[in-house]
């Protein structure tokens, strides 16, 4: 008990919320594990988050999607100048023989992709809120930020589709 | 509450790869606005080499134009996965099922596929086991008996896996079967010491695997004349 209370004031020191299964490798172990919900991002309940900054928004997929994904192996992407839409597909993410679409949280314009991605897929997994980016927006409609998830939100979003089953 | 789950299974035959395709689309679709229920193709092709969403052209050995004088057709697929080969006596299923309603995600999902076939193996008293990490599908030894290849799309599947019952083995020589060079592909009939039943019944067995690997509470099944209807409702 004591040690889950521990965790959970470092989680908090360290702005990380908790969340059932993952792989960080903490230095001890633990009944639960942590999956990485960063502050400042929205979160769409299919798994993608966005970070706006100005008239542009990155994407990409959250720590808790590339954990039960696997090991990412193939990233497939849209042209720059290519519309996307709110909770439409604008991608996939090909892990263990299955490619998974990854829809976009929000509206807009693509002004960049992440082309490093065609060399190392696997940045999605070792970095899914840095390096492994994997689209920049200019937003079409900012107001759509408002209908998704902030990170509490969203941690507890994973706790319960986890927990469900 | 748990509210109990079921499975409909879909008894087809023989379908060709292009209308497979096509129902499997409107299926997804139907199936994301939670018209049908978790839906189960059971069905096998005539000979038929397919490609995933990588291309992976360079593993077909034949040019594309001989592949008529053997009599099987090429097509390019949005599924994971490499170059595979189906065709007849070989048990394909496609699962049209939502991960979101059973919590799991695309790692978990193949797993339970694997599985699903190492459980019909060990029927006939064949080791299987998954692949490595890198070389998803089943194997007995270094010989690969059952290939997966999956689409997830709003978090309902499409495409699924591929078990050889008997089919020729010879049609693998001309690729490099899932991208694999160096392994041979076998199958139940060379694997097994037992007398194997008839095609039906494997294929049979192979669904009740699948839903006791996915927590099924019931498995419905259609056929023939009420398939027909079915499609008709939701094109």
């Amino acid at each position: 008990m004591a040690l889950r209370m521990w965790a959970s004031s470092t989680a908090n020191a360290l702005r990380i919320s908790c969340a059932s299964k993952a792989h960080l490798s903490p230095a001890f172990s633990l009944s639960r594990c942590f999956s990485t919900v960063l502050d400042g991002l929205k979160y769409a309940t299919s798994h993608e988050w966005v970070k706006h900054e100005g008239s542009v928004a990155t994407i990409g997929i959250t720590d808790h999607a590339q954990d039960h994904l696997g090991e990412v192996v193939f990233v497939e992407l849209p042209e720059r100048k290519a519309s996307v839409s709110q909770g439409s597909g604008f991608g996939a993410v090909e892990s263990v023989k299955a490619t998974s679409d990854v829809n976009s949280p929000i509206s807009g314009e693509v002004v960049e992709v992440n082309s490093k991605l065609s060399e190392s897929p696997g940045l999605i997994n070792t970095s899914p809120y840095e390096d492994g980016w994997m689209i920049k927006v200019k937003p079409s409609n900012p107001a759509e930020l408002e209908s998704l998830l902030g990170p509490k939100e969203y941690t507890k979003f994973c706790e319960e589709e986890d927990a469900a089953h | 509450m748990r509210i109990p789950r079921n499975l409909e299974v879909w008894k087809m035959g023989i379908v060709n790869y292009l209308d497979a395709l096509k129902l499997q689309e409107n299926l997804v679709n139907a199936r994301k606005v939670h018209k049908i229920p978790d839906t189960l193709l059971s069905l096998q092709h005539p000979p038929t080499y397919t490609l995933g969403k990588r291309r992976t052209d360079h593993n077909l050995l034949v040019p594309e134009p001989d592949l008529k004088n053997i009599g099987a057709e090429l097509h390019y697929t949005q599924r994971g996965g490499d170059i595979t080969f189906h065709g007849p006596h070989q048990a394909v299923l496609y699962p049209i099922i939502s991960l979101r309603d059973i919590g799991l995600g695309a790692r978990n999902y193949v797993e339970k596929l694997e599985s699903t076939m190492i459980e019909l193996a060990s029927l006939y008293d064949v080791k299987a086991h998954a692949g490595r990490t890198g070389e998803t599908g089943v194997w007995v030894g270094d010989r690969k008996i059952g290939a997966i290849g999956v689409r997830i799309s709003y978090a309902i599947t499409s495409h699924g896996l591929a078990f050889n019952i008997d089919p020729d083995l010879n049609y693998f020589k001309h690729i490099v079967p899932c991208g694999i060079a160096d392994k041979e592909v076998t199958s139940l009939r060379k694997e097994t010491n037992m007398a194997l039943p008839a095609e039906e019944i494997i294929q049979e067995q192979l669904i009740s695997c699948f839903a006791r690997q996915f927590g099924y509470d019931s498995v419905s099944w259609k056929e023939g004349a009420s398939i027909l209807s079915a499609v008709s409702e939701i094109e």
